[in-house]
């Protein structure tokens, strides 16, 4: 069991450092030079090399790239080309907001596992085929075109909930404490969350409509179990499995900063940080940035294979 | 012994059948079920998944006619989606839609149902490009790792691992920004990042398949491992491939809408409606619905009907889902 | 004399799917008394498992229907009595075990678990006390270092060790009948003869009625006291072991005993399939099933169904071919069974 952890955590470096290497390799490749953006239209030729040099991008790429990485293992993830600001503060900063959404988001579409369930026992009535075809309408939305929507409706319209921002007081950094904090947080977590809900409601549903049907259940209801019963102990805890996997994997990737959600709502989070970096060619905030992401989603990837793991012991952890 | 009086009768086989002297044939058989036809038949059953598919058919023909007619220089909209024309326009906010103009015009202008129609040629690009090149890389990949293993499928795999890892929009977004704007990079970015998805499914099968006894006999009879894995391995492992593809092109058009109305990737004079939803945002709040609704409409139902047909797909082609 | 534990009567039971109406059983009778096995043969198809799910009120519906017939137990008609009621049974006076033990275990959760629900559900006791039953009869089954087994999961268990797991749970409230539907098939040929072994066993020390349902003649030669045959939905032959082996009445037995690869007979001798396929249960004939592979079919065999015959001390047969001719045909068989002992 600790050697599979072990395993897994050295796949996690391996992966941090690869997807480190990519990303330094791209923005080398970026074409537009990050000194010159900084200096301004009307600035002299040494204006622009001397903000190279303070920099220090007139060093070969390999140099750099040691540098970086040196300063990495240290936990320095450099500072903002742009702002000069250490990029380890940026991401201090606007994780909060990510961190918030996330969660929120993770919670909403929890609700789609009763749906799903509820979906598979009455399957072929009016109920089953009218969520199953909410769900694949609304999971098939594109999630910037439900933000616009539930900005529109419910923000300007009916004038319920403020269509941008994020602030207000926070408890223990992501619960919100206050008012203002919440109703920001409630349309983009509810956006994000619905469109999750109807994946997650389609998955349960599939799952446990194949679980109904297995030997297992029909040997239970030969032993005289009641209905009821068959299904909930049964049947729930193999149908659970695959869907809490996908929960799992939804809140690792959701650090990644719904960058679209962020857009529309203008709710400054990691992956605004990363986008605004990315159009300023500010390398150390974009490396810095997807390295958090990236971390996060490898995490709960591991987290979920665990968890998997604990709860189907078929799978106590087989070798590769 | 009798068999010419009274033919065989096969469940699900044709019939084939004398009738009895002085009556009609009693018996009528069934007919034969391949593979295929059976996924058919379940997914027919599927009304959504069919209801996905007409809306894909639709779709990819309007789509290959815009080619079409782009390339060879002509116009099979009703208008040109890019003449600008002020008196449809007035106060510079467009017209509503009418019997000339069915989905009215914007606000310099344009017709709104010409623009929708010309950007469809976009979105059905980006699908079938983009999913082809992850496709091109995926399938190579993906049998190759399954099928020698060891070290081979290790480097692979965790290669894909990194590709799964990046936050997918922003990787994309950063690859866009590499390699310009334009829609042949766009569909590239998105195609180059997509493929580990297409790579993994199959090595899953692969790894399966290639255990089994007919890639023996395929040894045995002197074929190359090249030979074995491509014309052997490979067709018994697409059924969940096709799945992915048709998600995946829902996908591609989502991401590229995406980028659009970011900014990134499609350049005007192109039309996508990615574009158009982002371009015609400020609109809204001045009460010009039209403008914003049929390009967000024409898109989501797009992406619904792949993913629609691609989720009957999945239900009729697993082998668990007993009816 | 033996006391009746089950009499069936006129059974059918039919799916309604979208493709037409499956004819799986139809019009089938048999009895069981306590301690006697009665084996049900016959090819994939033939009805064999729908009877018995038909039995224990198991049969999916939709899209399945018991549509006609009477299942006595012990006095009562388990298709009056309601679903509460029947669930009562289930388990406790009727229980049945599967043909593969590998899907037929909930691979989620404690064979001790799934054993002591049994126990708990039909006979009122506490956890502790059912788990130590659990374990009590896993030893009885003859499932080594029992107290330690009980805590495993299925996947833990060989093929062998499921099914006698399985038969665990199926005695554990010591059912008046045990219904076993292909319990060796999914099993190796050396397992199988242990399993047979416990059936036995169990059956002695509880005094139980046993259907077991098979297509291995070999299985019914050794453990059964009765035979049903059957084909197409229907009972084609039915009576003592020994008669049915030995007197058999019905083409469609004369072609399984056949069938039988025989060690001693002289190496030419080439195995005699039945010709032609299964029956496809959606287009049976109003008649005889068999007819059409029989080879033997007179005019009337599709449309009309045979009336029961009696041909030897309480053994039927539903067939339209005279009982001398029969016999006349079956001499000339190459190989029957009657011809060696």
């Amino acid at each position: 069991m600790l050697a599979y952890i072990a395993r897994r955590l050295a796949q996690l470096v391996l992966v941090l450092v690869g997807v480190s290497l990519i990303t330094f390799i791209i923005m080398f490749v970026v074409p537009g030079d990050p000194a010159a953006l900084l200096a301004g239209k009307n600035a002299t030729p040494e204006k622009v090399a001397q903000i190279r040099q303070n920099l220090g991008l007139d060093e070969p790429l390999y140099v750099q790239y040691g540098k970086f990485m040196g300063r990495l293992l240290r936990g320095d993830f450099g500072t903002s080309y742009q702002t000069g600001q250490p990029v380890s503060e940026m991401i201090r900063e606007n994780a909060p907001n990510t961190i918030q959404l996330a969660v929120a988001a993770v919670l909403i579409e929890l609700i789609g596992i009763p749906l799903g369930i509820y979906s598979a026992l009455r399957q072929y009535t009016f109920w089953d085929t009218t969520l199953t075809t909410g769900a694949l309408l609304i999971w098939g939305t594109p999630v910037f075109v439900l933000a616009l929507l539930m900005q529109y409706v419910f923000g300007l319209k009916l004038g319920l909930l403020p269509i941008s921002g994020s602030g207000g007081e926070t408890f223990l950094w992501i619960i919100p404490a206050d008012l203002e904090n919440l109703e920001a947080l409630i349309l983009p977590a509810v956006t994000l969350g619905i469109i999750e809900v109807a994946y997650i409601s389609y998955m349960q549903r599939a799952s446990m409509l194949e679980v109904i049907r297995a030997d297992y259940i029909r040997t239970a209801r030969a032993k005289g179990v009641a209905e009821r019963r068959v299904v909930l102990k049964h049947g729930l805890k193999n149908a659970l499995i695959p869907v809490i996997t996908i929960a799992g994997i939804d809140l690792g990737a959701l650090m990644g900063g719904a960058i679209l959600t962020e857009t529309v709502f203008s709710r400054p989070g990691i992956g605004l940080m990363i986008y605004q970096a990315i159009g300023a060619r500010d390398m150390p905030v974009v490396v810095g940035g997807v390295l958090f992401a990236t971390f996060f989603y490898v995490l709960a990837n591991l987290v979920v294979d665990l968890t998997y793991a604990y709860l189907d012991p078929r799978i106590r952890l087989e070798e590769g | 012994m009798t068999d010419d009086l009274i033919g065989t009768q096969e469940p699900g086989g044709q019939e084939s059948i004398e009738p009895m002297a002085g009556g009609p044939a009693m018996i009528v058989g069934r007919q034969p079920l391949g593979l295929w036809s059976d996924v058919w038949r379940r997914l027919r059953r599927n009304k959504l998944a069919v209801v996905g598919l007409g809306i894909i058919i639709v779709f990819v023909t309007v789509g290959i006619a815009e080619s079409v007619s782009t390339a060879a220089g002509f116009n099979l909209a009703p208008y040109d989606p890019n003449a600008v024309n002020y008196e449809l326009s007035p106060e510079g906010l467009g017209s509503p839609p009418s019997w000339s103009h069915p989905f009215g015009t914007d606000y310099l202008g344009r017709d709104i149902f010409s623009r929708v129609l010309v950007a469809t040629r976009i979105s059905m690009l980006v699908g079938v490009i983009a999913v082809a090149i992850a496709l091109a890389i995926g399938l190579v990949l993906g049998p190759i790792a399954g099928y020698y293993g060891g070290a081979v499928d290790s480097v692979i795999m965790r290669t894909a691992d990194i590709f799964f890892a990046f936050p997918y929009i922003l990787f994309v977004l950063l690859l866009v920004t590499v390699l310009g704007g334009g829609f042949i990079n766009v569909f590239v970015a998105i195609g180059l990042l997509s493929w580990a998805v297409y790579a993994r499914l199959n090595r899953g099968s692969v790894l399966s398949v290639r255990r089994m006894e007919f890639v023996e006999a395929a040894r045995a009879q002197g074929a190359t491992d090249l030979r074995i894995i491509f014309r052997h391995v490979l067709p018994n492992t697409m059924a969940p491939v096709y799945v992915a593809i048709a998600m995946g092109v829902g996908g591609a058009i989502s991401t590229e809408a995406a980028l659009s109305f970011l900014g990134i990737g499609i350049q005007p004079p192109d039309a996508s409606w990615g574009k158009m939803i982002s371009d015609y945002l400020s609109y809204m709040a001045a009460g010009r619905w039209w403008m914003e609704l049929f390009p967000a409409l024409a898109l989501v139902i797009t992406v619904f009907g792949f993913i629609s047909f691609g989720n009957g797909l999945r239900d009729a082609t697993d082998p668990k889902l007993k009816e | 004399m033996a006391e009746r534990l089950l009499e069936v009567s006129g059974l059918s039971t039919h799916f309604f799917t979208h493709a037409g109406v499956v004819k799986a059983v139809n019009g089938v009778s048999f009895t069981l008394d306590r301690q006697e096995t009665l084996g049900i043969v016959g090819e994939s198809g033939s009805g064999k498992t729908v009877t018995a799910l038909s039995v224990m009120r198991l049969v999916p519906d939709p899209p399945g229907k018991v549509v006609a017939g009477t299942i006595d137990l012990k006095g009562r008609d388990l298709l009056a009595i309601s679903e509460d009621e029947m669930r009562q049974v289930r388990g406790n006076d009727i229980a049945m075990i599967f043909q593969d033990p590998m899907t037929s275990l909930n691979p989620v959760y404690k064979v001790g678990d799934q054993i002591a629900e049994a126990v708990m559900l039909h006979q009122d006791k506490g956890k502790k006390e059912a788990w130590s039953m659990a374990a009590e009869l896993l030893k009885r089954v003859g499932i080594p270092d029992a107290k330690h087994r009980v805590t495993q999961y299925p996947h833990e268990f060989s093929g062998g060790m499921r099914q006698r797991a399985m038969i665990a749970m199926a005695i554990s409230c010591n059912p008046d009948i045990l219904i076993a539907d292909e319990p060796t098939t999914a099993l190796d040929v050396t397992i199988q003869a242990q399993i047979i072994e416990v059936v036995i066993e169990m059956q002695q020390q509880y005094h139980s009625g046993v259907i077991l349902i098979t297509h291995d003649l070999g299985v019914v030669a050794e453990m059964s006291d009765k035979v049903m045959v059957m084909y197409g939905g229907r009972t084609v032959e039915y009576g003592p072991v020994d008669e049915v082996f030995y007197n058999a009445h019905h083409p469609y037995t004369w072609g399984l005993l056949g069938s039988l690869p025989r060690l001693d007979l002289a190496e030419k001798e080439r195995l005699t399939p039945i010709k032609g396929n299964p029956p496809d249960l959606m287009l049976l004939p109003e008649g005889c099933p068999f007819s059409g592979r029989c080879g033997y079919e007179r005019p009337e065999c599709r449309a009309v169904w045979p009336e029961l015959e009696i041909v030897g001390p309480e053994h039927g047969v539903h067939c339209h071919i005279p009982a001398d001719e029969r016999l006349t045909l079956r001499a000339g068989l190459p190989r029957f069974l009657a011809q060696v002992s």
